[in-house]
């Protein structure tokens, strides 16, 4: 028992986790034949069942999944995972049929459109049940009434609404500005440019992947790794002081973590050069900028020539440039966190003196 | 999906059975919601209370029907029928006027009516007229004779309506005649059942009734008017604080104690029980009522909340935790900052509104946890409002050479409670987080350090006496027992909760034999000041010889050694822990060259002084070298209030997590916060170990939840005038220099009572001081005490202190007799200003049987004698005489001075014309021509 649950808390360290669900996504995606059959949704919904009957047994595991809050996010696992799995499924059912020169299932369909009783009555049905389900929510799961929030003693953890802690998690790894105020107004500005980027036809109105390679593949990394995951790991993992605790462990306030973090510029000046911090703020950052800035600019030029050069000449230079512009705001999610475990980075730029870091 | 039909996309029969069975688990599901949001805790109680509330206003129905006298209403029902029939006999004539009654009733209404409506349509038109001619006077003059009509109509009515009342009265009075008898045989009737009949009206009220108790409380009906309903009380000058804005509060607790400030259900099960203490809370008449001060503002928790789990009950034992848990699945509060105080805790929030003392009548726990609070000293390391005044209350060392030995105080501060069982004095080392093997060194190592550098600070100490006589202890141990030493003092072994606060005022004397010499005891009873100036040890005035045979005594009291050394150490140690200490606030190179620069000795002594001021020993003790330090506890003064996430429970896991637990659980054992951590031995909690028992714990628990923010308004706290200024910090002086050890004053203390065979060897009550005794007398009094009940053993000390705080004492009782001020009524009579009654009088009253009047009576008991009364005219207060004369018992209850008067103002004796007032006057004014008593004032 104590063994599983090691076992189990060990692999929700926060860097074995992301990395498993990079793993799996590129399992997911590589091979999809295997991820689409009904033995496999099945056995990771019965596993995923059997995990959280397992730990119904275990006291800090009760006290964190049914806190009434956190009770609608362990749906969101099931919901998230099964619906990943059904659109693959469907995906490959109708790849497979369109490699052989069939149309798509749905195609078979397209000269009927069932609205009455079919769409009518499910939608009906869908609302008896959607109003019975909150209803019971609402009796089962109560949401007592607690003392006025007091400035001087703030919750431990204090956390965002479950949908924003995706976003608190960014905090971790970025300065403020940047995961509260640039990373979501471009995640906006991302969604609203989504149709203009992407100008690829095919995939309307039928499960496909093999159509829509790229996009689905980048929608899962980004909505599922870096939106849902992040969710369930705020919710259920991250303990008093923002501090990581595996799903069996008890919330201990006086659990401590080293943040022995290092700035890009000590790397190179302390550390590489062995010489002390330069006083000039541009010197000091002089990699940091460099870096940031060929990050945005050079990076995709270069991606534009090299390795996307097919989707450079089919999308057009404006397409490519803002689409990659994007897809790099994104990935520094990743990489930020990623550069934080492997190497303690803190900072890439860090000016404190105009409290701008990056 | 089944097999699909031509031109559906699903099956519409498996629909249809899914459509069925959502349609019936929403329907169900509605059920649920109604019947949930219907069926709350608090409605059951309030049903089950009618049932109650039946059973017992049935009850006391009974009672009331059996107390009535039914003689008595036989004969008024006699009485009643007798009128019957005589008004049967006059039946036709009251029927006439009967008639004519309704006749001018009749009238009367229609005229009245007339008579009011004319006047609202006379004051329309006279607005209308005075706005016209406002304007357009010409015009108005047109429309005034119809005003004025009006106006006469108006009257004319007006004399109709009084002609018409004067009729009516005159037609009831008529009639009244013939019924007067059974109206009045009624209303005694009435009189006599009220009480019955209001109870059986109240059962009757009580009965199950279809519309008013089903009805308008049924699911979905009840928002109309339902009979059981949420009961809150708003309270209007108690608040509760939310951080930026503070209101009134609003406690609902009454929608499920229904009963609580209703007589009568005192013996029933929670909720339903009356309060424990209605006299003095929430009963209507209390200091107290429930309308104004409410429930949370003393019991803590959730006033808003009306559930049993929410509203943050506290179980008062283990048992009831888990009987809770089982009933109401009670977990421990967590959405609360201030869950409920456990029932024996509550008199904590007294302290919310009476503030800054510590005495608040009635609240013995509190009092008793301030009293302990002090002995302990815990103000000494943790600053704590309203215990700043007060001196170390631990013994001067500045001259401990000349007291004690060092091994005798090495073993001594080893344990503490090793010497002498009942002692305040804590533990410092050989605590739960030092007394692992790798710990002992260093503790010995501390513990001697410490004592060296005591030795070696101590100044000298010249005794009084250089040679003090040789003593009986026999006789001492008498005296020790008689002139009040007793009082704060205890000899034997006993539990220190039991000796209380007022007898570990002083230290216990259990042992003392071992610890001081004959020559500093002798020194130290004879006169405490001449040691230490700052004691609190008043002057018992004994003779040298005195002195000697108490110091004999005190020298044969003699105990267990305490503990010894538990391990040796070399000088390498002593340096070593110097090191530690001095790197702690030294670079590790200064440090070691400071170290490494003294000797030996100056090692021990350098370490000695640092580890005093680690342990923070001059906190309590006066210690050379440590004048002007720093205390070293955090401050106490809003502990009470502090919020529970800043309290740490570390790996403290086997105790509830809430504050009260936490708090107690640092009295039990102050270290045990430390358990299962790392820990440097200077990162280790500090705070000495004073072996609480249980009761102990949660007495120092009361106190420390009782320091609270200051939040309830001044309309709520005790009103501030100069006579209760003056009782507040009177009984704070009585308390802190334990006058109340001795004497009962307010119905509190007098516990020396105890301590004597009989009642009247005990030193007086003072309760009446204020009224009784001259404030000059009082003052002279209190500077040199004499004698005034010359056959009682047991002494009033000399106490020394500063003319401020006798004025407070004098103030203090004045204010308890509400008689304060300066000013009192003087009487300087002569023999020939007393009609020679008051002789005569004295005489008869044989006053002098028991007074003494400078001879004391013979052949009398000790418990018959009374004062000289040659002391009356300088030391009482005329009036206050006057008073006692007439009805001793109501200001001493018990006393053997006879009630003369009891008729009083009748008077058994002739003189004076048998009249009381002028007799009490007359042999006040003759006992006040006596002189020549003993006097404080002439220094007799």
């Amino acid at each position: 028992m104590d063994g599983i649950k090691a076992i189990f808390n060990f692999l929700a360290d926060p860097r074995l986790f992301f990395i498993l669900s990079v793993v799996a996504l590129v399992f997911i995606v590589w091979k999809r034949e295997l991820f689409a059959r009904n033995a496999v949704g099945y056995g990771l919904m019965a596993f995923l069942g059997v995990f959280f009957l397992f730990g119904l047994t275990d006291e800090n595991f009760v006290l964190i999944i049914a806190k009434p809050d956190n009770v609608p996010i362990v749906a969101l696992i099931f919901l998230v995972i099964f619906f990943t799995w059904y659109a693959m499924r469907e995906a490959v059912r109708n790849d497979q049929r369109m490699a052989t020169g069939d149309d798509p299932i749905e195609k078979q369909e397209s000269d009927r459109v069932w609205v009455w009783p079919d769409l009518v009555y499910t939608e009906l049905i869908a609302l008896v049940l959607c109003s019975a389900v909150l209803v019971v929510w609402s009796i089962v799961l109560e949401a007592p009434i607690e003392q006025p929030a007091n400035p001087a003693n703030t919750p431990n953890p204090s956390k965002a609404p479950w949908y924003f802690l995706g976003l608190q998690e960014m905090l971790v790894y970025f300065d403020p500005w940047l995961a509260g105020v640039v990373l979501p107004s471009l995640i906006i500005v991302g969604l609203m440019a989504i149709p203009y980027i992407d100008t690829n036809p095919k995939g309307n109105g039928y499960y496909t992947f093999n159509e829509r390679k790229a996009e689905i593949t980048i929608f899962l990394f980004g909505f599922v790794i870096l939106w849902s995951s992040l969710i369930v790991l705020g919710t259920f993992l991250r303990g008093p002081n923002w501090n990581f605790f595996g799903p069996f462990e008890y919330w201990d306030v006086h659990k401590l973590e080293a943040l022995n973090n290092v700035q890009l510029s000590e790397y190179l000046w302390v550390r590489a050069l062995g010489t002390s911090l330069p006083d000039n703020i541009l010197l000091r950052e002089g990699l940091g900028i460099i870096l940031s800035l060929a990050y945005v600019t050079v990076l995709p030029y270069v991606l534009a020539r090299t390795v996307l050069k097919r989707y450079y000449e089919k999308m057009g230079a404006t397409r490519f440039y803002v689409g990659a512009f994007l897809f790099l705001m994104m990935l520094s999610l990743p990489i930020k966190m990623l550069s934080r475990w492997l190497i303690n980075l803190k900072y890439v730029v860090s000016i404190p003196e105009f409290f701008f870091n990056i | 999906m089944a097999k699909k039909s031509v031109g559906h996309a699903y099956n519409i029969d498996f629909l249809n059975v899914v459509f069925a069975a959502s349609s019936l688990f929403l329907f169900y599901t509605t059920i649920w919601m109604v019947f949930d949001d219907f069926d709350r805790e608090w409605k059951g109680y309030q049903r089950n209370f009618v049932l109650l509330e039946e059973y017992v206003t049935s009850l006391g129905l009974q009672a009331a029907q059996a107390g009535i006298d039914q003689d008595r209403l036989q004969e008024l029902n006699a009485e009643r029928a007798a009128a019957e029939q005589q008004l049967a006999q006059n039946q036709a004539q009251v029927d006439d006027l009967e008639g004519q009654l309704a006749d001018v009733e009749a009238d009367f209404y229609r005229t009245n009516q007339e008579y009011n409506f004319l006047k609202a349509d006379y004051d329309v038109a006279r607005y209308d007229y005075e706005e016209l001619r406002e304007e357009h006077p010409d015009d108005a003059e047109e429309i005034r004779p119809e005003i004025d009509a009006m106006y006469e109509r108006w009257v004319d009515l007006g004399i109709q309506v009084e002609e018409l009342t004067a009729r009516r009265d005159e037609l009831r009075a008529q009639i009244g005649q013939f019924t007067g008898g059974v109206t009045n045989a009624d209303s005694e009737i009435r009189e006599l059942t009220a009480e019955a009949t209001r109870l059986a009206e109240r059962v009757a009220d009580l009965q199950v009734d279809f519309v008013g108790d089903v009805l308008l409380n049924a699911p979905l009906l009840d928002f109309m008017a339902p009979s059981l309903t949420v009961q809150q009380t708003i309270t209007p000058n108690v608040v509760d604080e939310l951080n930026f804005i503070r209101f009134q509060k609003m406690d609902r607790c009454t929608s499920c104690h229904i009963a609580i400030d209703r007589e009568g259900y005192e013996g029933y099960p929670q909720p339903y029980r009356t309060h424990s203490n209605l006299d003095d809370y929430v009963g209507s008449a209390s200091p107290h009522p429930l309308a104004q001060v409410g429930c949370t503002v003393c019991h803590e928790g959730m006033g808003q909340s009306i559930g049993f789990v929410h509203a943050s009950h506290t179980p008062g034992s283990d048992g009831q935790m888990h009987a809770w848990e089982e009933q109401y699945g009670w977990d421990v509060p967590h959405l609360w900052d201030y869950p409920m105080l456990p029932t024996n805790m509550t008199e904590a929030s007294c302290a919310k509104c009476h503030r800054q003392t510590v005495h608040v009548p009635e609240a013995e726990n509190l009092n008793l946890a301030y009293g302990l609070y002090e002995r302990a000293g815990c103000y000494a390391c943790h600053t704590t409002a309203g215990f700043s005044d007060l001196r170390k209350p631990g013994p001067n060392l500045t001259k401990i050479d000349a007291k004690l030995t060092q091994e005798w105080v090495a073993n001594w501060i080893r344990d503490p409670r090793a010497v002498k069982s009942s002692t305040w004095m804590p533990r410092v080392w050989y605590n739960s987080n030092t007394s692992t093997p790798e710990d002992l060194v260093r503790n010995e190592v501390e513990i001697d350090a410490t004592v060296a550098y005591l030795f070696a600070n101590s100044g000298e100490h010249e005794f009084a006496v250089a040679s003090p006589p040789a003593g009986d202890a026999e006789r001492g141990e008498a005296l020790v027992n008689a002139v009040g030493c007793l009082a704060c003092h205890i000899t034997e072994d006993m539990d220190r909760l039991a000796a209380g606060a007022r007898r570990t005022f002083g230290q216990p004397l259990q042992n003392i034999g071992n610890k001081a010499s004959y020559e500093w005891l002798f020194d130290w009873v004879r006169d405490p000041r001449h040691f230490s100036d700052e004691t609190y040890m008043p002057d018992l005035r004994l003779t040298d010889q005195e002195a000697a045979d108490v110091a004999t005594y005190l020298a044969t009291l003699d105990g267990p050694e305490g503990r010894s050394a538990e391990a040796t150490y070399t000088q390498e140690d002593v340096t070593a822990t110097l090191l530690d200490y001095v790197r702690s606030v030294l670079p590790t190179a200064e440090a070691e060259e400071l170290v490494a620069g003294l000797s030996p000795e100056e090692r021990q002594l350098e370490l000695g002084q640092r580890v005093i001021g680690r342990y923070g020993c001059f906190s309590c003790h006066e210690i050379e070298g440590f004048e002007g330090a720093q205390p070293i506890g955090i401050e106490l003064s809003e502990e009470g209030s502090k919020l529970l996430p800043r309290l740490d429970f570390a790996f403290v896991h086997d105790i509830p997590h809430t504050k009260v637990d936490w708090f107690k659980e640092k009295m039990r054992d102050p270290r045990s916060f430390d358990r299962n951590r790392v820990l440097q031995p200077l990162e280790k909690l500090r705070m000495p170990d004073f072996g609480m028992s249980e009761e102990e714990a949660t007495l120092f628990a009361t106190a420390i939840m009782s320091f609270q923010t200051d939040v309830q308004p001044l309309a709520a706290q005790v009103p501030g005038s100069a006579r209760n200024d003056a009782l507040r910090e009177g009984r704070n002086l009585v308390r802190r220099r334990n006058c109340v050890a001795c004497h009962e004053i307010e119905a509190d203390g007098g516990d020396y009572v105890q301590l004597v065979d009989d009642p009247s060897l005990a030193p007086p009550l003072l309760t009446p001081q204020g009224a009784k005794v001259q404030p000059d007398w009082m003052y002279a009094f209190f500077q040199e005490p004499i004698s005034i009940r010359p056959w009682l053993d047991v002494r009033m000390p000399t106490f020394g202190l500063e003319d401020a705080h006798w004025n407070t004492a004098i103030d203090y009782f004045g204010a308890i007799s509400d008689t304060i001020g300066e000013f009192r009524t003087h009487l300087e009579l002569t023999t020939a200003d007393v009609p020679r009654e008051g002789e005569e009088l004295f005489e008869l009253l044989r006053c002098q049987q028991c007074h003494v009047l400078d001879t004391i009576p013979a052949d009398q008991p000790t418990d018959n004698l009374a004062p000289d009364l040659r002391m009356a005219y300088e030391r009482l207060q005329p009036e206050w005489i006057i008073d006692w004369l007439r009805a001793p018992l109501e200001i001493q209850p018990g006393t053997r001075m006879p009630m003369f008067w009891t008729e009083f103002p009748a008077s058994p004796y002739p003189q004076l014309d048998a009249d009381g007032p002028a007799q009490l006057e007359a042999i006040r004014d003759y006992m006040l021509t006596f002189r020549g008593g003993p006097s404080p004032l002439s220094g007799n």
